[in-house]
């Protein structure tokens, strides 16, 4: 037993390092009174305080929620499609499933300029599009509404591929005896997808689901570059208020922000681990 | 408190892992800029024999920020010297992160200086700066039969006449986003207010006037809260949609290229100001200063004096097309290129936004509310009342 702990030792120190110390350090940062332009001064849990009053921080719990919950399922619905499809023996599939792959493969800060591009509302290729068809030019990141769309649009575009990759792992383990069995004892292909495929593949879609969630619980390259949190602060994750903060020099309210979005990614995972575990 | 510190630190120096025996500049911005610091550089140091290394910053001017608050909260030594906007220039003096200079800030505007002034010592040194003008179609107001506006009560009468031509009065930046504290900032200086008193008479004047123009005399575009900002608001006078414009000098140029339809029917002038105000114009630019953690300190305030010295500031205008903080400069270029004439005239008019700490918090207050009043969302009074009370409530937290 002594043995085990030794072995584990160097492990131990490397995690401890690199992941506890940092969580740690900013859960103590959070409690200090941390600006640069004065000493530190010990305050308690006064930013969480001031973090529940606060009406921008409020919203942009609610926007973090909101596009995770648009933006995965999304995901996770049109990566089955995707995965189904590349998954058939069709001419090319090799060729397919390279082109699926393309957008995870883009780094996202060039997908999120180019779906700016995209949304512009004079020169942008979508507003190109609506005009001819229906003479009319939308103001894509100018509402609220549309900026919110425009960055599930954009997330999924990007993410969409990763989802189908995980599942087609999954379509893949499946014997085509199953198949070949079930047609025999005369099921459909709905049916066989409803009680063959589906239930073979759950434990890969709920991989899937948890790395998307956290990843989107986490949103910021995209939302940076797309709409910079705008309009009206309306698309403002976690993430990118707690950088505000801390770019104006205000860290001990920065790393409140950070812990209150460890915990809230923390409680979705154990939550979805749990679900996972129970199958 | 040192603990914190320690892992930024840890990582810059291994990031950096340099030898630091020279003194180092850290300069970024667009990749024209960045190569004319190069040459100014180099001449620098055939000048003085003092060797200088140059660290490349991004162009965003976020990022830039981000990198030096990373390096001075970890008490770095380089960079020795770095450019500031003015809107940070507070953060980084009461920060205590600059050096005092000791330098002849007679030559410069008066409004450009005040902001970099804490306690009697100078930290930061103008390098560049922008004021808020009046550019005007001059076709349109001899039409019109106008004068150029000395007041914003000649400028919306004027404005009016345009309506009826079916083209925009007036232009100006109103989206929600930093330029708006500058507009909010000119409309209530010109009224007689300020930003230290929010909830005035003066500004509430100003605010209606400004939902005004644009809800009930129409002579402002209906969008002018959700998109306007500096290039949109450009590139419809641009196109000789609008009889007059709110923006900062660079748009001279761009409206007198040769493919510019407004080229030679246009004119430009300092903002107007409310009858019984007075002139203000929005203080814009970037500063130099010398890091409190350098090692060079001697050889890092000689780069400044030459960067602010009155040959390498006549490059600077020449070469790059900035405006100078030096009014001696400004003087003796206004002969060459006129509009530099009405620059350094709007600059003597050149107000600051606050230079304290916290001054992203209460930008982001005024933005907000301004924003609000402008959609039609809030009244003017109470949106007063209540920027009033949140600005004095993030002074109490912060001081």
């Amino acid at each position: 037993m002594r043995m085990f702990y030794i072995l584990n030792l160097p492990a131990f120190i490397t995690v401890s390092l690199i992941i506890l110390l940092p969580i740690l350090g900013t859960f103590a940062i959070s409690l200090f009174r941390f600006v640069t332009f004065s000493e530190p001064s010990f305050v308690g849990i006064s930013n969480y305080l001031r973090l529940f009053s606060d009406e921008v921080f409020i919203n942009s719990v609610l926007f973090t929620l909101k596009f995770v919950f648009f933006s995965v399922s999304a995901e996770i619905f049109l990566g089955i499609v995707l995965a189904l499809l590349i998954n058939e023996k069709i001419p090319l599939r090799g060729l397919f499933r390279g082109i699926v792959l393309l957008p995870w493969v883009i780094p996202s800060v060039v997908s999120g300029r180019v779906w700016e591009i995209m949304f512009n509302y004079s020169y942008g290729f979508l507003n190109f599009i609506a005009e001819i068809v229906a003479d009319l030019r939308i103001n894509w990141l100018g509402t609220e509404i549309g900026a919110f769309l425009s960055l599930v649009i954009a997330d999924v575009w990007r993410t969409v591929p990763f989802v189908a990759l995980i599942i087609l792992a999954g379509l893949q383990s499946i014997p085509d005896e199953i198949y070949d069995q079930s047609k025999i004892d005369g099921a459909g292909s709905l049916s066989r997808f409803f009680f063959v495929t589906l239930p073979m593949i759950d434990v890969f879609i709920l991989t899937a689901l948890i790395f998307r969630t956290i990843d989107a619980l986490r949103v910021f390259d995209i939302v940076f570059v797309l709409t910079g949190g705008g309009p009206s602060g309306s698309t403002t994750p976690l993430t990118l208020y707690a950088y505000k903060y801390y770019l104006s020099g205000d860290f001990g309210y920065g790393s409140a922000v950070s812990v209150i979005l460890f915990l809230l990614t923390l409680l979705v995972s154990i939550f979805l681990f749990r679900v996972v575990g129970r199958r | 408190m040192n603990v914190f510190y320690i892992l930024p630190l840890i990582f810059l120096y291994l990031v950096s892992c340099t030898s630091r025996s020279e003194l180092t500049v850290a300069v970024g911005g667009t990749s024209a800029e960045v190569s004319y610091w190069y040459k100014l550089i180099k001449r620098f140091e055939e000048e003085e024999g003092i060797e200088v290394r140059i660290i490349r910053q991004a162009s965003d001017s976020d990022l830039r920020r981000q990198h030096l608050i990373l390096s001075m909260i970890s008490h770095l030594e380089d960079p020795d010297v770095f450019f500031m906007d003015v809107a940070w220039v507070g953060q980084f003096i009461y920060s205590g992160w600059l050096e005092p200079i000791n330098l002849d800030t007679k030559p410069f505007f008066k409004g450009s200086i005040e902001v970099a002034y804490r306690e009697g010592e100078l930290y930061a040194v103008p390098v560049n700066i922008d004021c808020g003008l009046l550019y005007y179609r001059s076709d349109l107001l001899e039409e019109y039969g106008c004068d150029v506006p000395e007041t914003w009560e000649e400028l919306l009468e004027c404005s009016l006449k345009a309506v009826d031509e079916d083209i925009y009065g007036f232009v100006w930046q109103g989206a929600q986003y930093e330029g708006l504290v500058c507009t909010f900032l000119e409309f209530s200086y010109s009224a007689g207010g300020d930003l230290g008193n929010i909830n005035s008479e003066e500004n509430l004047k100003a605010l209606t006037f400004m939902r005004d123009i644009i809800r009930i005399h129409k002579i402002s575009p209906p969008d002018t809260y959700v998109s306007m900002k500096e290039e949109e608001v450009r590139l419809i006078f641009q196109r000789g949609l609008a009889l007059f414009e709110r923006n900062w000098p660079y748009a001279y140029k761009l409206h007198k290229a040769e493919n510019s339809p407004v080229k030679d029917k246009f004119g430009v002038a300092p903002l107007p100001r409310f009858e019984g105000g007075r002139r203000a114009s929005c203080l814009g630019g970037w500063y130099i200063g010398l890091s409190r953690f350098s090692d060079r300190k001697e050889e890092g305030k000689k780069l400044i004096r030459f960067i602010t010295s009155y040959e390498v500031q006549k490059d600077l205008v020449e070469g790059l097309g900035w405006n100078s903080p030096r009014i001696d400069v400004m003087e003796e270029l206004g002969e060459k290129y006129a509009h530099l004439k009405v620059v350094r005239e709007a600059c003597n008019y050149a107000v600051a936004r606050p230079p304290v700490p916290y001054y992203a918090q209460i930008s982001y207050i005024i933005q907000k509310y301004v924003n609000g009043v402008l959609a039609g969302l809030i009244k003017p009074e109470e949106a007063l009342s209540r920027m009033d009370k949140e600005i004095r409530e993030l002074k109490e937290y912060y001081e």
